[in-house]
Formats: structure tokens, sequence, C-alpha cells
């Protein structure tokens, strides 16, 4: 497997929301005022052209957030399902005011079109990593929602692709510029707790399973569910509605599927991966963004414990959390700690960490800042917050505890090979073949 | 939708078919042996000629698909054969290769590489992306045919795995074809020696790479295959990559513009930082600004020369530098920054003052403090902003700063000290709310007291001070130091506010039932309770009721204890509107305990109807906390039936 080339440094643009809290007011813009119309539009040289892949749920959120953006001008709907293809063509034609949104069935038709710029990928995450690489071979940005890829193989050739064919790349971790984790994971980076001990991501289901074959059902038409295409790199199977949900549906013929077993409820489709994409990026996000442990352990008492090259440990760890919310994560040094969770809120060992801020001051969602940073970036052509090596990196994490998970033992990882040592079944289990004619 | 987990293979079904999902599921899946169990097991020999067994048997697509991931995880070459006869099986061929593509081994090459020879279309396409995954050299001849294959996906994908193969005989193939291969190849081929040089590249033979992206950078290809070809040939010749980074930072094509730039941030040296910066006062506006983002990407920065960019020109070009600044300056750079922040307003003076502000360098605290004192017009506000923005401890010369007869000066000084007056001087903004020298500075005032107040270490002691402060005060500062303790929280607040509850005072009330009905402590029940209970029936009476229902809905987790709180509040309630709103809630929240309420309630004859709908509507709610049949009783026992 190929290695992963630390790639240069991102120091971005946009003012950090650690420095800029209290001061957002004061956050200046890439475009100067000189750029925009006298009514404050943007000129088309400053716009990027924009067209969405798969607009589900997730993907709804985020085509809001876009929509919200002055320099964004979304064109061109894509979804295998006709229901889709309507309801969002609708819901871009009303903010636009026109019926000029074109709706398509093959993505490749829109990456097609020379005059898209970027693309919002949001299907089920079977076809992200593959829809991913295609989107940057035909020379399009990305924002692309996680979990980014289905294994550590996928995760190498996103960062090696995004980085050869030199597109921007943003993954759908937007916690990365919510200013309340960003605080955090600077406290945890900038040696304020003192030296690094542990982080801890929540998983929301720690159980990794072989994936399987569902009972078949009729298929629909191909103009109201192209099902083959819906498929795409996964193994085929047969048809069923189920499956439709991409959320749910299992990781392609995937060896690593997971299952969250969180309130009493079976779900397809969570795991160490749903959340740790998240989560784990976090705690990425907290050690410096360094490669991802090199060693882990079997699951015990709801703990998994990874540990990085550096004796610093990756904890996934299911409860002990202080209610925060959802996607917590916790980091500890050896003089103080922080948690953080999508409540917007912190807990911290001393409010001396605060530096004489609030809680409430440093602030949470929305979400908005991340589509922002991405679009910037387009600009730019800086390295985004989500960029694919930061993306690759937590994504072996993930799936390295997923495979020691499913292995049920512990599992060591060559970082320098980008391969499990002296473990045959682990190392196999690292890669998947895709589905013909696809691949990456 | 369920789950089913049948050994640790999974089965999804919808709801309605979950019982027939049952009996077929465990039909499809009775074959499989758990993966769970497989893990971390040996596979032996006996085991594998089971699998293989099963390959070979009519049984049926799914359980051959299983057994081909479970032969990926632990299968021999003695599986290939049987693997490999599935490459024709449109269903099975993807579950085949899955297997195949994880085996090691020369037999799964052969046999992947032999059944390139026969198969077509996707089926080909797959085997030949399978052998590219592989990286099997001993492919690149039988690859070589199928570039010239007449279906044009089967030749890009050949072209593509020989590029994955990234050996010398590919790079020959692939750039033989790179003039002659159809339209429709040649962008394939173009990725496919890309991918090659790369590979290269990473083996240090950057010769032979450049050579490659030389050749595909010119070559009639798609736009996107230049731009890849153009980026390795400047990263594979290092420094002397130069001139061909400045050639697409002038290229008038945005795209070729666009590759320079992300290529720029890659391209290590010093000697790169010196070409970007004389490239500053040669390029448009527009694309100096974005090249000054690429110069603060890189690991190293040639600071002087973005400083340079911020103090004259341009102001596209000033904005980006100046927004650079943030992220790579340092002391050094205050003196021209709180230049542009002192001009008058603009893009550019708010954006000098957010770099001041942002700038990690803790030497710009200091400069900026020094300054302070000696500053004089317009530059004192300037100064205290960025103190107030970069907290910076400097309180005697803010405090003095309160006097200044400049109003802008004395607001900045008001936000400065809001953000880092310490406690000990917490004082000095009580007094300029309580006694304001300047009617026209309480406005800045209350709000620095605010701002200062809720980021103090201990709670209870800024609440007394607060408190005591408030004894003295007139009507209406009693109301915003009121606000003030509320949004500060604690023991000492809670008890404040309930004393100013319970004046007579109209203004009081309002304030403080308003700040005790959105209370985020549970503390504040007994005391909403209590103003429920004895206050006169008024709107502030509502209130306070209402508060306690929400703080029971929101803090309190125990489902009796809940329940409880739904039955004080319904004993308090004064009004129908406010019994209705009991009920409501207790229909929000069904469990046996306010089942029970409910029941109660409608004891009470002008709610019955009411209550016992709600009694009914718990009892049957999806939701329901608690055994069916005990709620049956209870329904049973108040004579509470459901209307046919």
């Amino acid at each position: 497997m190929s290695k992963i080339v630390p790639k240069f440094q991102r120091r971005s643009f946009l003012k950090s929301s650690l420095a800029t809290a209290g001061a957002a007011v004061m956050a200046p813009t890439i475009i100067p005022s000189s750029a925009l119309g006298r009514d404050g539009a943007v000129a088309p040289s400053e716009r990027v052209v924009v067209g969405g892949i798969g607009i589900g749920g997730r993907g709804t959120y985020d085509l809001g957030c876009f929509m919200e953006q002055k320099d964004v001008q979304f064109v061109a709907v894509c979804d295998i399902k006709e229901a889709r293809r309507v309801a969002v063509k609708k819901i871009i034609d009303d903010k636009n005011g026109n019926q000029d949104c074109a709706m398509i069935k093959d993505f490749r038709e829109l990456l097609d079109n020379k005059g898209i710029d970027a693309v919002l990928i949001a299907t089920g995450p079977n076809w992200h990593a593959t829809a991913a690489m295609t989107a940057a071979k035909a020379g399009k940005d990305m924002y692309c929602e996680k979990p980014c890829t289905k294994n550590i193989a996928q995760s190498l050739i996103l960062a090696e692709t995004m980085r050869r064919t030199g597109r921007v790349f943003q993954a759908g971790t937007q916690r990365r510029n919510l200013p309340h984790f960003a605080f955090a994971c600077e406290l945890a980076r900038s040696g304020k707790l003192g030296k690094l001990k542990k982080v801890f991501a929540h998983p929301a289901g720690m159980q990794a399973m072989m994936s399987g074959w569902l009972i078949p059902e009729t298929e629909p038409n191909k103009d109201v569910v192209d099902w083959d295409m819906y498929l795409g790199p996964a193994a085929w199977r047969p048809f069923h509605s189920a499956l439709l949900d991409g959320f749910n549906f299992e990781k392609g013929g995937g060896f690593v599927g997971a299952l969250n077993v969180e309130n009493g409820r079976k779900i397809m489709g969570g795991g160490v991966l749903e959340w740790g994409s998240h989560c784990v990026d976090l705690c990425q996000w907290a050690v410096g963004d360094c490669p991802p442990p090199v060693e882990y352990n079997a699951p015990k008492d709801g703990e998994l414990v990874a540990r990085y090259e550096n004796g610093v440990e990756l904890i996934f760890r299911e409860k002990g959390w202080i209610p925060l919310g959802s996607c917590p994560v916790r980091f500890e040094g050896e003089t103080g700690w922080v948690e953080a969770g999508d409540s917007g809120k912190l807990v911290l060992s001393s409010p001396e960490l605060l530096a004489g801020r609030t809680v409430q001051e440093i602030g949470g969602y929305p979400a908005t800042f991340h589509v922002r940073d991405f679009l910037d970036c387009v600009k730019t052509r800086g390295q985004t917050k989500g960029n694919a090596d930061a993306a690759c990196n937590a994504h072996i994490a993930c799936h390295a505890a997923n495979i020691a998970l499913l292995l049920n033992r512990q599992v060591k990882y060559d970082l320098a090979k980008q391969e499990f040592i002296n473990d045959e079944q682990a190392n196999r289990l690292r890669s998947e073949a895709l589905r013909e004619p696809w691949r990456l | 939708m369920n789950t089913l987990t049948i050994g640790n293979e999974i089965m999804i079904q919808n709801r309605r078919s979950l019982f027939s999902a049952l009996l077929r599921s465990t039909l499809l899946t009775a074959a499989l042996v758990s993966t769970q169990t497989a893990c971390g097991q040996k596979l032996t020999p006996d085991r594998e000629r089971e699998l293989i067994a099963v390959l070979r048997s009519n049984a049926a697509d799914n359980e051959k698909a299983m057994t081909c991931k479970k032969l990926a995880l632990e299968g021999t070459g003695e599986a290939v054969q049987e693997l490999a006869s599935l490459l024709k099986d449109e269903k099975l061929a993807s579950w085949a290769r899955i297997a195949l593509e994880a085996i090691p081994g020369k037999a799964a090459d052969e046999a992947l590489v032999k059944a390139s020879y026969s198969l077509q279309g996707k089926l080909l396409i797959g085997v030949i992306n399978s052998i590219g995954v592989r990286r099997d050299a001993a492919a690149v001849d039988s690859l070589k045919i199928r570039l010239l294959d007449k279906d044009s996906d089967v030749a890009s994908a050949a072209a593509v795995a020989l590029g994955r193969i990234g050996n010398s005989n590919s790079a020959l193939f692939l750039t033989e074809l790179l003039g002659t291969a159809p339209a429709n190849v040649r962008s394939a081929v173009a990725e496919g020696l890309v991918v090659c040089a790369a590979r290269f590249q990473s083996e240090g033979k950057n010769a032979d790479a450049i050579k490659i992206y030389d050749n595909v950078r010119t070559a009639d290809v798609p736009k996107q295959r230049v731009l890849e070809a153009t980026r390795g040939a400047i990263l594979a010749r290092n420094l002397d990559g130069i001139p061909l980074l400045l050639e697409q930072l002038r290229a008038p094509e945005k795209t070729m513009f666009q590759i320079g730039l992300s290529t720029a941030r890659e391209l290590m040296g010093r000697e790169v930082d010196q070409s970007l910066a004389a490239e500053l006062d040669k390029a448009a506006p527009e694309r100096a600004a974005l090249i000054i983002y690429a110069m603060a990407d890189r690991s190293t920065v040639d600071m002087p020369a973005i400083l340079k960019a911020a103090k004259v020109g341009q102001p596209t070009v000033r904005l980006a530098a100046i927004n650079a600044l943030g992220m790579v300056g340092n002391v050094s750079c205050v003196p021209v920054l709180l230049d542009i922040a002192g001009e008058p307003e603009s893009e550019l003076s708010k954006a000098a003052k957010s770099t001041l502000a942002e700038m990690k360098d803790a030497g710009v605290n200091n400069a900026i403090a020094e300054r302070l004192p000696k500053a004089e017009g317009k530059m004192v506000a300037t100064l205290i902003e960025i103190v107030g923005l970069r907290r910076i401890e400097a309180t005697q010369e803010l405090i003095k700063a309160l006097n200044n007869p400049d109003k802008g000066v004395r607001g900045a000084a008001f936000m400065a000290l809001g953000n880092t007056v310490p406690p000990p001087q917490l004082n000095v903004l009580i007094e300029q709310v309580v006694t304001p020298k300047r009617a026209e500075d309480l406005e800045a005032a209350i709000l620095s007291l605010k701002t200062a107040a809720i980021r103090m270490p201990d709670q209870e002691d800024c609440a007394a001070k607060l408190s005591g402060a408030s004894n003295t005060a007139t009507a209406s500062t009693k109301v915003a130091l009121l606000e003030i303790i509320g949004a500060v929280g604690g023991k000492k607040a809670l008890e404040t506010i309930e004393q100013a509850a319970k004046t007579d005072d109209a203004q009081l009330k309002d304030v403080s039932s308003k700040l005790l009905g959105e209370w985020m402590t549970i503390d504040a029940a007994p005391v909403l309770l209590n103003l429920a209970k004895t206050g006169p029936a008024d709107k502030y009476q509502v209130r306070a009721l209402k508060g306690y229902i929400r703080i029971a809905r929101q803090f309190v987790k125990n489902e009796s204890e809940k329940a409880a709180m739904f039955s004080n509040a319904f004993e308090s309630a004064r009004q129908p509107a406010e019994q209705k709103l009991v009920i409501d809630n207790l229909k929000a929240f069904p469990s046996i305990e306010t089942l029970k309420v409910a029941v109660r309630i409608a004891q009470t004859p002008e709610l019955k109807e009411e209550a016992s709908q709600a009694a009914i509507a718990i009892a049957e709610d999806k939701k329901f906390a608690g055994k069916p049949e005990e709620a049956k009783d209870i329904l049973a026992k108040a004579g509470i039936v459901k209307p046919k």
C-alpha cells in the first residue's frame, strides 16, 4: 500500500474560531467589497458553481448551508431516485426563484459538465469514496459527506488522489469548524492541558460484523430507482427497499460493517465508523493531526483502547460521558482536561483554561462555517479543515478499530508500510474489491 | 425498520414483514457459519474444503456470496479455482473478486489474468481492475493487449491498471499509446501515466517521472490530466521546477493558475518563497492576493514580503496580506498593523484589528500594552480595542480611560474591561453602573459589567457583590442588575431574584419572574412552586407555574419525580388554562406515574373528560414506560374506558 506523504501545512486564512471568539464581527472575508456589486451580489467571476450528488436528509442540510452563501450558484442535482431529484430541484429552484436546476440520473453526466466547479456528495456511504475520486479525476472540487471511505485502502487512495489531482476536498466533518470543538482541540494541541495523555471518542455502538444479503423484493422501474447504479461499487445483491436509506446501507459487500445497539435499538451502518469519523476525527485534530494509532486492543468493558506512536491513548468509549449532547470528545493531559459535545457546551477541569472567556462566548453551531471554509479554499486552493489527509488518518483509525473489534483481538499497525504487523487476517481486511466497472 | 441478527450475519426487514422475514432469513442463512467465530482462528484445510464445496454446489447465490467473503478473510490458493469460476457470473463475480483480490500468491494473479482472456464487457473490466489493485507485474503483457480493445471502457481500465502496476514496461506501453489512443481512451492513458510517474517519483526516479509528466502535459488530453501532470512536473524537478511553477501563476487560464497556487504550497525551499514574493509585483491584484494566501500556507514564510504587501498597494492585495499576517505574523508586524488599524474605518482597518487580535505570538501582548500609556488621539481607542480582543491585562490603563473625554475611547474601555477585569476590580464596573459618571455611558457600563460578571470564577461572590449593590441602586438600575445577577446564576443569585419577585414593585416582579421562568438549574423549582402557590393570581403567578413545569420537563429525568412535580403544578394551577397545560404535559411523558396523576385529576368533575382522555392517551402511547397490564388495571379501577 502507498505511504502517506505529509502534505503541506494548512494555515486557514479564515480567522481561527479560537481567536475570533467574541470578535466574530470583525472577521474579514477574502472577498473585498470591490468584488461585490452595488446590491451586494457576488460578481460572476467570484461565484462557485455547484452540483449535488445524492441529496437525501443530511445532504438537504448541507444544501441549505451552501444555498445560504452568496457566492454559490447551485445548478444541478443528481440522484438515482426520481423522487429525490424532483424534491431537491424544487428546493433549489424555490431558493433561486427560477426553474433552472438540472435533474440528472447518472452522476458522471453531471461531472462532465465543464461549467460546474464543485460538487456536494451526500449519497449513502457506499458511494462516497468512489464518487469523490471520480469527481476529482473529472476536475471537480468536492464537499463529501462522511464516512468518506469503506476501508483503509480507500482512505489512502483518497488522500493520494486528492493530492495528485490538486482538487480541494472537504470531508463532512463539520465539527472541525465549530468554535467550541476547535477550542477544545486547541487546548489539547497547544499543551494547555499539560502533556497530552488520553483522547476519548464516542463511537456510538461498538460492534463490527460482516455484512449480509437481504431478502429479495421486486425491483422498481429504473426511472424510479436505478438499483444497479445505487449498488454501484458494492458487491451485487438483490433489491431491497430497506437498503434505499443510504444511512443504513451496509458498507458495500463490506467486511466490516457495524451495529449500533444504543437505546436498545439495532441500526446498521452506525458503530465505530459512523460516529468515529466525527469523534475520532476530532481526537486526531487534538493530537495535531498526526498519523493514526499504531496499536488497537480488543474491546473490554465498553472501551477499545488504541495507542498512538507517542504513547497517547485514543479511547473509544461507550459510557461515562458528561451529558453534553451527541458526539462527545474528551481530552486529558497531565494538568487538565476538557470535554465537549454537540450541545455547544464545554466542561473543563479549571475555569482558567477559558482564559477569561465564557463557554457561551466561544459558541457552537451552526455548521455553515464548514461549507464556507470549503468555498474559500475552492478560491484560494488552500487546504480545508476536513482535508483528505486529515480524513484519511481519522478513517484509518476507525477502520483499524473496527478490524480489532471484528477479530476481537489486538492488532498492530505499521505506519510506514500502511499494513498490520504479522497479521494476514487484519491485512486482508484493509481493502475490498469494487463491483465492476467501478474503480478508484 | 428492524434488524435481525443471525449468528453475526444481518438481515434487515421492514416491520410489516418481520415475521415472514424471520422464517425466510433463517432459510437463507442456515448454511452460513458465524464469521465472528471464524475470525482470529486459522482456517483448517477441512474447513476450506467445505467452503470450496459450497461454491461448487447448487447453493443459493447469497450463500455463495457469503462464502466468498469468508474465503477472502482466510482462503488460500486452494480456493482460487472455484472462485475464478464465478468471475463469469454477473451476480457473483464481484463477490469472487473480493476474495481473489485478498488471497495472496500467484494462483490468484494467474486466475485473474486467465479470466481476462475470456471475459468481456463489465466482467472483464472488473478483472482488469483487480489485476491493477494487486499490481501484478506479470500481467503487463496481457494488459497491453487490452489497451487496444475495441471497447473503450476495457481499454481505459487496462490503462489505469498498467499505471497502478507502475513499472518501466507499463510506462513504455502507455507512452506509446498517448498520442494514438482514441480520444475516449486517452484520458485513462494519461491517468495511468501520471499514476505511474508518481510511483517513479516516490522511488526517487525523478528523471523518469519528469519525462512522463512532460509528455502528458503537452499531449492532447483532458485539462484535468494536464493539471495533474503539470503539478507532478513541477514537484519532480524540485527547485528546478520554479520556472514552471511561475509559468502557471502567469498563465491566462484560471485552472492553470489554480494548479500553480496549490503546487506553490507543496514545493519546498526558500527560493520558492523568494520567487513567489517577486511575483507579487508582477501579478494582477486578484492573483497577487491569492498568491499571498499560498505564501502564508508554506512552512517557510517570507514574512517581510507579506508585511510589505500589507503596507501599500492595491486594497485587494493589502487585505490578503493583512489577513495572512493573522496566521503567520509576529510582534514585528505590530507597528504596521496598528498604523492600518488607525486608518479611517474601512475593510483594511477592520482586518488589521482582527489580525492584531489573532496573531499567536505572545510578544504582541507586551507590544500593545507598552504602547497604551503613551498613545494619543485615535490610537488610544484602537489600542484599547485590541487590548480587549486579546484580553491583555491592562486594568489600570483601562480604568483611567473611563474618564477620557472621548466617548469612543470610553466605550472601548468598557468593552475591554468587560473582557479583562479581574475579580478584585469588578467593583469598578459595578460603581459605573450604580453611580454612572455620564448617563450616556450607562448602556456600555451595563454591558461591560454583564460580560465581566458571567466570567467571574467565583459565581457566589460575584452574585453577592451585585446583590449588595442593587440595595442602593435606583429602580431602573436594580432591574439591570437583576438581569446581570440572573445571567451569573447560582444560589445567591436565585435567592436575590426570589426576594425581588416577592416585592410589590411591578417592575422588579416582572423582571424577576421572567428570569426565574428561564432559570437553567433545578434548584429554582421550589422557588417557582412557592411563588405559584402563594402569589396572587396574576401574570407573575402564571409565569412561576409555567417555569416550574418547564423545569419538570427539561431537567427531571426520574419519572416519579416528574409526575410528582406535575401533580404539584396542578394543585397550584388557578385557571382552567393552566390546569389544561398540566394535563397536556402529562400526556407528553407517558408513564405509570403520569397515568396515576391523570386518573387523579379525572376525579375533578369539571376536568373529568379531558383528564380521562389524557389517561387513555398515556396508556396507549407507544413510548409508554410501564407495563400495559398495570395501566389497564389503573384505568379499569378508575372506571375510565375508551369511548367506542
